[in-house]
Order: C-alpha cells, then sequence, then structure tokens
C-alpha cells in the first residue's frame, strides 16, 4: 500500500480532531446561520432548475452510465487523452500523490522562471495544498475566484466545493475587506465588494507569469480540457499568461465530446441550478503560430492520490463518478449544521466523507462515515446517482474489521474498531439471534425499568431517557393469545356439551 | 424523486385473510401500545394478524454499524420466523426498508445451515410492507373519521421516505381523514437527526438537528404530529419533553384507530 | 518536502507506469461490449420562432442586453449604445472570425467621435494597452444555442480570445438563422469532435459572480455587460 501518510497535506491532522472541530461550530450562532441561508438558496436553485422530474431523472441515469462507461475504460481513456494531448501540443505529466504532483508543478513553473501565479478555481490544488508549496518556494500565488480570493485572504480554506466562502456573510466579507486592502473603506455592498476584488485581481492577470486551473472534463477523443464558470477568472487564467497549468484527477476524463452535453447540463443544474454557466471554456492546444493571444505551453498534471484504491473495489469506485456539483452538501443536513471546515478535510459533506477516506487514509478520517444519519438525501440529489449512504455503510465496515495482513481494500482499515464496541455487537448479535434469549433479556428491559438510568450520556443532554414498557408486546401478544386458545376452548366445550 | 423507492413499480396483492407483523425492537420494548393498535386495526379490517414469538429486531443497527455479520446472524433469523406466503407488515418504515431493500445484499450469498437460498431471501423481501403502505395499497384503507377537528403534523423517518415512499403514503391516510388538517412543518423532508447509533457517536450534531425539527413541529402549531417510526419519535419526543414542550407524536397507527374510533387521541412517548 | 529536486520527466513516467499498471489490473478481460445502453432525454422539438424567442429568454434572464437588428443597422446601435455608456474606444478585430470582411460596414458606419483600436497586437506586449485602454470590444459569433441563451465564440487569429474577455463592454453580433437547438445537437450537426480550434468559449451572459453571500453580481472579472446584437432576417 501508498505511504499517503508521509505525504498528508495539513487537513489531515485535523480530520482527528473532527469532533473538537464540530462542538467549536456548531456553537457559532453566526456561522450557522451563514450556511442554514446558503443551503436553503441552493436547494431552491436547483429545484427551480428541473422543469419536469422525467427530465431529471433520465439525465440522472444517462449521466451515471456515462461516468461508469468512462471509469471501465478508464486506463485506455488516460492513454487516448494523453495521446491526443500531446498530438494538440499539450503536455501531460502523471503523478501518484499530492507532493509528486506539486513537485512537477513547481518545476515547470522554475522552468519558466516563473514568479507570479493566478489561480483559477481548482479543488485539486487544494487537495495537494499547492498554494502552501509555491509559496515556499517564493513564487506568489494567488486565488482569482471571487471565493477562493476572499478565503485566501482570510488564511482559510474554502468550506464548500462550488461556493468557498460560503461560511462567510457580506458584513464579515466588508471587514475582512477593510482590514487587509489598503484605501478600502468598509461597505457591505456586494456590488462595491466585488468591483474590489476586479479591480485587485484584474492587475494580477495583467501581471501573471502562470495560470493554473483545474479541469471539470479531459475529453479522451479529442483531447480538449473543459472548465465550467461564471466569473471569467478561469478564462483569464488560462488565456493571459504565457504558461498554463492544468491539474486534475484521473477520473475527470471522459471519453467522446458527445459525453459532455449531458454532464455539462446535469453539473451546472444540480449546482447552482443554472441551465448553463456564463462561461464553458474548450481548451484544445497552446497558442498556434500566427494566433495573438493564449498561453504558449499548456500542461496537464494528472494525479491519483488515493483514487487508484476507490477504483480498485467496484463498489467504491462509484465513488470516482462524482462531478464535483456540491448537490449531496446543499442537502446534507450534517453539512448544514456544522459547515464545512468542521470535516477538516478538503472535500466536505458527504462526497467529502467517501474520498477523503481514499487520500488520507482511514486512520485519519474515520469519523467521517459515522457522522451520517443514512437519511439518504445525498444520494437522492446526487446526478450521477453515486449511492453515498450505501458507500458510508461500507466505509464503516471497513472501518470497524478486524486488523489482518491480507491485502486491505483500503488504506488505514480497522482503524475505527474498539474492541469494547466489537464486544457489544457479538453479544447483540446473540440475544437478537436466540428467541429465548431475546425473550429474557426484554423481560430484565421491561421488569427493572425502574432501573434505567436518567441519564444516557449525550442522548439526555437535549431530550430525556426513554421508559421500557412495563410490559414487550411479545409478552401481551402472547396472553392475549392464550386467552383467545381458551376462549375458544370454552366455547367448543360449552357447544359439545 | 425517490431513489430506491419502488411503490409504483409494485405489484400489490390482493387483500390476504392472514398477514405477519413484524412489530420492531422498540416498539416491543418501549411503545408495545402501537404494536396492539395496529393489529386491532388490521384485525378491524377483517385480517387475521399473526406475530410470531421468535422474532426480535431486523439487524438494522448492527448493519448500519458496520458489523455485517452479527446483523447477518440476526437477519436471518427473523426471514425464518416468517415461513408462510403471506404478508409482512413492519410497523416501522426504516427497519420495512432495511428487510425489504437490504436483506438479500445482506443474505443473499451466505452459506451454511440457517441459510435460505436466494429465492427464498428475494420471497421474503418482495412479501415486505410498510405498515402505510399496506394500508393503503393493499387494504385500500377509506379511513372513517370520527374525531374532532384538529391539526396534525407528519414526520416521516427518512429512511422510510426514500427506501418506502411513506410520505405518499402516510399522507394519503391522514389526508382521508375529514376532520384533520394536515399541516406541512418548515423543513418537513429534513432528518430529525436521529439516525440509530449516529444519536450516540455524533450526539451534538444529532442534538442540533432534533433541535430544529423539534423547534419546527412546535412552530407548525398542531395539537400532535403523527410517524410511521418511533425511532424519530423516541428522538423527537424524548427532546419535546426535555425542553417541557406539550406537543407530541404519536404512531400512525394508534392515531387511525383512535380517529376511526372516536375516542380521543392520547399522545404516546 | 523533497530537498533535491527529482527530474519531473523521472517522476511522470514513473507515476504514468505505476498508475496505468494499478488501473489495468482491475479492467482486464473487461467485455466493454456488455455496457448498458445510454439512454438521452428526448426533448420537444421547436419551432425557430420558438427556439429564438427561449434564446432571447435565457440571454435576458442572464443580465444580457438582446438587441435585434440587421447588418445595417448594426453601427448605428452600436454607436449608440457607446454614446450611452460615455465611451468613445472600440476594440475589435481587422477582420472577422474565419478571416471573413464583413466588419468593414459596421466600422465605417460608427459614429465619427468613436475611435477604433484593432486588435492588430499580440497580447504579449500589450496586455496594458487591452486591460486598460479598451473600454469596449465588438466580436462575431459561430452560431448559438437557443435551449441555455448561448453565444458560440471560435476565437482565432482575427478575433483572439481575450477580445471577448478583457473589455468591460461586450458587443457581440449574433446570426440568428445560426441558431441551434441545444448544445448536444449542435456538436452532432456540425461534428465538432473531428476539427476543434485552440478554444471555443461558450457565453452565455455578462460575468457574474454569487460568491459572497449569494449576491449576484455583474462583471467579477470578465465584461460586466454582454450586448447581443442580433441580426434576424
Amino acid at each position: 500500500m501508498k505511504q499517503f501518510n508521509e505525504e498528508e497535506s495539513k487537513y489531515a491532522a485535523s480530520a482527528k480532531a473532527f469532533r473538537a472541530n464540530v462542538t467549536r461550530d456548531l456553537g457559532n450562532e453566526e456561522l450557522r446561520s451563514n450556511f442554514r441561508g446558503a443551503m436553503d438558496y441552493l436547494m431552491a436553485k436547483r429545484k427551480d432548475a428541473f422543469s419536469s422530474e422525467d427530465e431529471l431523472e433520465v439525465l440522472r441515469e444517462q449521466c451515471k452510465l456515462i461516468k461508469q462507461r468512462c471509469l471501465a475504460k478508464l486506463p485506455h481513456l488516460l492513454e487516448q487523452l494523453e495521446d491526443k494531448l500531446e498530438t494538440n501540443g499539450i503536455k501531460v505529466h502523471w503523478a501518484e500523490t499530492i507532493t509528486e504532483a506539486n513537485e512537477i508543478i513547481a518545476q515547470l513553473i522554475a522552468q519558466k522562471k516563473g514568479k507570479t501565479v493566478v489561480k483559477g478555481k481548482s479543488m485539486v490544488s487544494e487537495e495537494t495544498a499547492l498554494n502552501d508549496y509555491l509559496e515556499e518556494r517564493n513564487v506568489e500565488c494567488l486565488e482569482s475566484d471571487m471565493g477562493e480570493y476572499i478565503v485566501q485572504l482570510a488564511k482559510q480554506h474554502p468550506s464548500h466545493i462550488i461556493m468557498p466562502a460560503i461560511h462567510q456573510n457580506k458584513q464579515q466579507v466588508a471587514k475582512l475587506f477593510a482590514d487587509n486592502i489598503d484605501g478600502f473603506e468598509y461597505s457591505t455592498d456586494v456590488d462595491t465588494l466585488i468591483q474590489q476584488g476586479r479591480t485587485i485581481l484584474r492587475d494580477k492577470f495583467c501581471q501573471a507569469d502562470v495560470g493554473i486551473s483545474g479541469v471539470n472534463f479531459a475529453v479522451a477523443e479529442t483531447g480538449t480540457l473543459c472548465l465550467v464558470e461564471n466569473e471569467g477568472n478561469g478564462r483569464m487564467c488560462t488565456t493571459i499568461p504565457d504558461l498554463h497549468i492544468a491539474i486534475t484527477g484521473i477520473e475527470k476524463v471522459v471519453e467522446h465530446l458527445s459525453d459532455v452535453p449531458p454532464l455539462l447540463s446535469l453539473l451546472t443544474r444540480s449546482a447552482t441550478g443554472q441551465a448553463i454557466s456564463t462561461y464553458f471554456n474548450m481548451i484544445n492546444s497552446p497558442r498556434k503560430e500566427g494566433e495573438k493571444d493564449g498561453p504558449k505551453e499548456v500542461h496537464l498534471v494528472l494525479l491519483d492520490n488515493g483514487r487508484s484504491q476507490a477504483f480498485a473495489d467496484e463498489e467504491l469506485r462509484q465513488t470516482l463518478q462524482c462531478i464535483r456539483c456540491g448537490a449531496c452538501m446543499n442537502h446534507c443536513p450534517v453539512y448544514t449544521r456544522i459547515g464545512g471546515h468542521a470535516y477538516g478535510t478538503v472535500y466536505p459533506g458527504p462526497i467529502g466523507k467517501i474520498i477523503s477516506p481514499h487520500m488520507l487514509g482511514l486512520d485519519a478520517t474515520s469519523n467521517l462515515p459515522t457522522a451520517s444519519t443514512l437519511c439518504g438525501a445525498c444520494g437522492e440529489v446526487c446526478p450521477v446517482k453515486i449511492p453515498i449512504p450505501k458507500i458510508l455503510l461500507r466505509l464503516r465496515e471497513e472501518s470497524v474489521k478486524p486488523k489482518s495482513d491480507k491485502p486491505q481494500v483500503m488504506q488505514g482499515q480497522g482503524a475505527g474498531r474498539s474492541n469494547v464496541e466489537a464486544l457489544i455487537w457479538k453479544v447483540w448479535a446473540l440475544v437478537h439471534k436466540s428467541p429465548t434469549l431475546y425473550a429474557l433479556s426484554m423481560w430484565g428491559v421491561t421488569r427493572f425499568r425502574f432501573l434505567m438510568p436518567k441519564k444516557l450520556g449525550g442522548w439526555t443532554s437535549v431530550r430525556t431517557a426513554p421508559k421500557p414498557a412495563a410490559k414487550t408486546l411479545h409478552e401481551r401478544l402472547k396472553s392475549k393469545q392464550e386467552k383467545r386458545a381458551k376462549q375458544a376452548k370454552q366455547s367448543t366445550n360449552t357447544a359439545s356439551r | 424523486m425517490q431513489q430506491v423507492n419502488t411503490q409504483h413499480l409494485r405489484n400489490y396483492p390482493k387483500k390476504p385473510k392472514q398477514v405477519y407483523l413484524f412489530g420492531t425492537c422498540i416498539v416491543d420494548s418501549f411503545f408495545p401500545d402501537s404494536g396492539m393498535d395496529a393489529i386491532e386495526l388490521l384485525e378491524r379490517e377483517g385480517i387475521e394478524v399473526i406475530y410470531p414469538q421468535g422474532q426480535s429486531c431486523c439487524g438494522q443497527p448492527a448493519y448500519n454499524s458496520g458489523y455485517k455479520e452479527e446483523a447477518k446472524a440476526v437477519a436471518l433469523v427473523q426471514v425464518k420466523q416468517f415461513p408462510l406466503d403471506i404478508p409482512v407488515v413492519v410497523i416501522s418504515g426504516s427497519c420495512g426498508g432495511m428487510m425489504r431493500h437490504h436483506y438479500l445484499d445482506l443474505l443473499g450469498d451466505s452459506v451454511g445451515d440457517l441459510v435460505g437460498n436466494n429465492a427464498e431471501i428475494t420471497n421474503f423481501c418482495q412479501r415486505v410492507f410498510e405498515f402505510t403502505e399496506f394500508l393503503v395499497h393493499v387494504l385500500r384503507l377509506k379511513p372513517i373519521d370520527q374525531g374532532p377537528k384538529e391539526r396534525v403534523a407528519l414526520h416521516t423517518s427518512c429512511a422510510a421516505r426514500r427506501e418506502m415512499g411513506v410520505h405518499i403514503t402516510g399522507n394519503k391516510l391522514i389526508s382521508q381523514l375529514a376532520n384533520v388538517e394536515l399541516v406541512l412543518h418548515d423543513y418537513e423532508s429534513e432528518c430529525c437527526g436521529f439516525g440509530g447509533t449516529f444519536a450516540v457517536k455524533h450526539a451534538d450534531i444529532s442534538a442540533a438537528m432534533v433541535a430544529d425539527k423539534s423547534k419546527n413541529l412546535v412552530a407548525s402549531d398542531v395539537v400532535r404530529y403523527v410517524s410511521a417510526d418511533h425511532g424519530c419519535m423516541m428522538n423527537i419526543n424524548g427532546a419535546l419533553d426535555y425542553q417541557k414542550e406539550s406537543l407530541r407524536g404519536e404512531h400512525i397507527a394508534s392515531y387511525l384507530l383512535k380517529r376511526i374510533k372516536g375516542t380521543s387521541a392520547k399522545a404516546s412517548l | 518536502m523533497t530537498n533535491k529536486s527529482a527530474d519531473i520527466n523521472a517522476i511522470s513516467s514513473k507515476a504514468r507506469g505505476n498508475i496505468l499498471a494499478k488501473l489495468k489490473a482491475e479492467v482486464s478481460g473487461a467485455d466493454y461490449d456488455k455496457l448498458p445502453e445510454e439512454i438521452p432525454y428526448i426533448y420537444p422539438e421547436f419551432s425557430h420562432e420558438e427556439n429564438l424567442a427561449q434564446f432571447i429568454s435565457e440571454l435576458e434572464k442572464n443580465h444580457a442586453q438582446v438587441i435585434q437588428t440587421t447588418k445595417e443597422g448594426i453601427a448605428e446601435v452600436i454607436s449608440a449604445e457607446l454614446a450611452a455608456l460615455n465611451i468613445t474606444t472600440l476594440l475589435c478585430g481587422e477582420k472577422c472570425y474565419g478571416g471573413n470582411d464583413v466588419h468593414r460596414d459596421v466600422i465605417n458606419g460608427l459614429d465619427s467621435n468613436i475611435e477604433l483600436q484593432p486588435y492588430d497586437f499580440s497580447i504579449d506586449n500589450n496586455k496594458e494597452l487591452l486591460f486598460n485602454e479598451c473600454p469596449a470590444a465588438l466580436s462575431s459569433s459561430r452560431c448559438s444555442i437557443a435551449a441555455t441563451g448561448t453565444i458560440v465564440l471560435w476565437p482565432d487569429e482575427n478575433e483572439p480570445r481575450s477580445l471577448s474577455l478583457v473589455p468591460p463592454v461586450h458587443f457581440v453580433i449574433v446570426d440568428a438563422n445560426k441558431l441551434h437547438a441545444d448544445f448536444a445537437r449542435l456538436m452532432a450537426a456540425e461534428q465538432w469532435h473531428d476539427k476543434l480550434p485552440t478554444n471555443v468559449v461558450l457565453i452565455s451572459g455578462p460575468s457574474k459572480t454569487a460568491d459572497i453571500q449569494q449576491t449576484l453580481a455583474y462583471g467579477a472579472h470578465g465584461p460586466k455587460a454582454l450586448i447581443v446584437l442580433l441580426l434576424n432576417s
């Protein structure tokens, strides 16, 4: 197995602190209300975006099958993509770990003596903690998506995969700008705030040597890198600087160009309820001879970082169908309560719970799969029908499996196992599979109900303890049946007399 | 937008003479009244209810905690308690979902002396009906309301909603009660935060969720809320009691029975 | 952190080998003919008028300004809009997309106080000019999509990528006769998989963001205004 541990980003450490994070963020009323408001907004937008349930369901099924086909052919499509991109003049690099990816990017920048990087939104670059890696090498790395820019200015991380600054309200952003931007006068007018960001960032686009972006779909058939965005910063990063480096996970490849329209349609509608994003940018090559703009060099970095581990298991492979729309978190009652930072992982919410264990190992993330009621809202809205609740169950199973020498499905398997808990379930099974033992234990629970403690840990911190009944349903029905049998007997006796 | 709810695809049988009742472990030890009421309601419709004494728990608690082997052992025993080819009516949506949708996955490939074959498991799964589903689609119950005018809310457990479509059948049953106004509370479809061991393992998140759920139910200004799942109700009623709110939830079987009989419904906790 | 930088080609080639080997081990023997059929949603057919109405309505919903005019009327419309915006400089290609010269009439017909800035330079040493001295731009388009209110641009040496991106106001000429029902049908009809240029961009409104408290703001980085000159003959 891979040595993820050496390469954990700083997020991993905080994944262990999940409980502390949850306590901290649940207690933050402003944060709670920011998330509730944002989730209500995004859920309503999505709901309005689908005119008919029929269309939605046909599209979801189609897109699920598209992604499953592309995954079934993944190694071949990656080779085809590489081949096509290189023919088009785009250089392809491969990285198994986040450090490898960062090193490749750092060296590509160094080769061009790059000093200033502007970044379009890329969750994969968050995954690799690229900004820190580059800053340590004296390369200035500026986020240009408005949400990412705010988050970077606040020295935070994104709390949502498509709306990074969703945890802040406009008053907080106004204060942030007033505190950090020379000459900015506190204003909560969103237009004013955005125009301030625009002014600063346009200067940077003009100056930057390097643009870094993510990729939404990489088309194998044509060697096309597709980017979905509303702001235009993605186009800026991929058009204005001399060097463009795109980074993406290996699961983002699709086979045909014709796979793109249905996926795009579901992506934008599921994410923000938009029929389409303002810009859909399809990059096929660097600047050609005679063209007046565009980067002179384009590179693509393909990152594994645990994805091949998920790929190796048929059930877990479905995790890789994800097109990163964020609908699962928008509809998640847990995410709505605790917000994105509490997870301590780059990808928060339901998708984060099922993808992070492959990136960081179950040892650093075993708390995540259990932090769900399995209510199923995520699976219900997922545009590519990832059975998230089922995968959560599977991860719980892997997490409590006894450690063994056999080949592991997952790094960190068994990390969540406690001997006490395992014993409790053994006893539970023993009791519940034996009608006699079950009857006996229920008799005990009901007869000694006065012994039921008034305090039951976390349960009674906000609830009263439930009280067992005086007699179980089993007993009441048994006596009912006996009574009936007796009556029947009596009536036959009477009749025969 | 149900993920696995297959109500609309299901072929419902004609009204049977006999059914099994699966009472669930929570009803057995905490809320036997609801079980008794469900049986009375079915018997009023002329159905004989068989309650196998060997039943215990559907296995969901262990299954949801990742202890698949333990869940399997318990689930197998349940299947064996219901051998006759008659419906198995389950008075909790989430247990019903477990038995109808997850047993084949859990038990299908198992081998050993206790084990049936896939056909037996499949047959069992197909005989499982959630209580309100059974009332609406098999009995086609048209309850005659004899109770006083009142406003109630309906809370549906998430698993029951998404796997068994209980929000549709529950809604249909309550809507047929002439004197009852069904009130939709805010965030009606949102989870109450129970989630079995989740409520213990992540007690603070669960607490935040049930605080919102109980607040929204209270704000809906109803005299009671009705649910087909005692797991959720143990959670929500426990919170309401702790908050010294008078609102309580009642199992839909008890509520329907009292409306039909015209006796005033009492809240159960 | 690595102290000594390994050669990135060596890193990449080792990673490539490992990743592909792992993935291939999992799919060996897979029968791709047995993959389930993917059934697309069949959208209803609409008349050209209906498609046009949808196109306009989607664009306007997304805060674009749509002005129906004729080839002869373009110059007048642009002149009026620029006057209203108090702009006197217009950036535009020497020729329009594909090398056609149809811009000539437009350019000749503009108000005399409008200064034309031809995009006849390489961006390399002219970023300041492009970012700071070009308040508005005019471009043509290849075709458009009704369902989503989308304009398709295939930038080339005549109309570079940044023409439609950097200036704060973007005028775009759209021919109503080149309207397709949806993206999928457009790709199929034009056989895109055979001939993609350096860059294709689909534009469905002015630049926008809702990143601050879900409040929509226009002109985040790209054009603040998208003015569509719709030729409907």
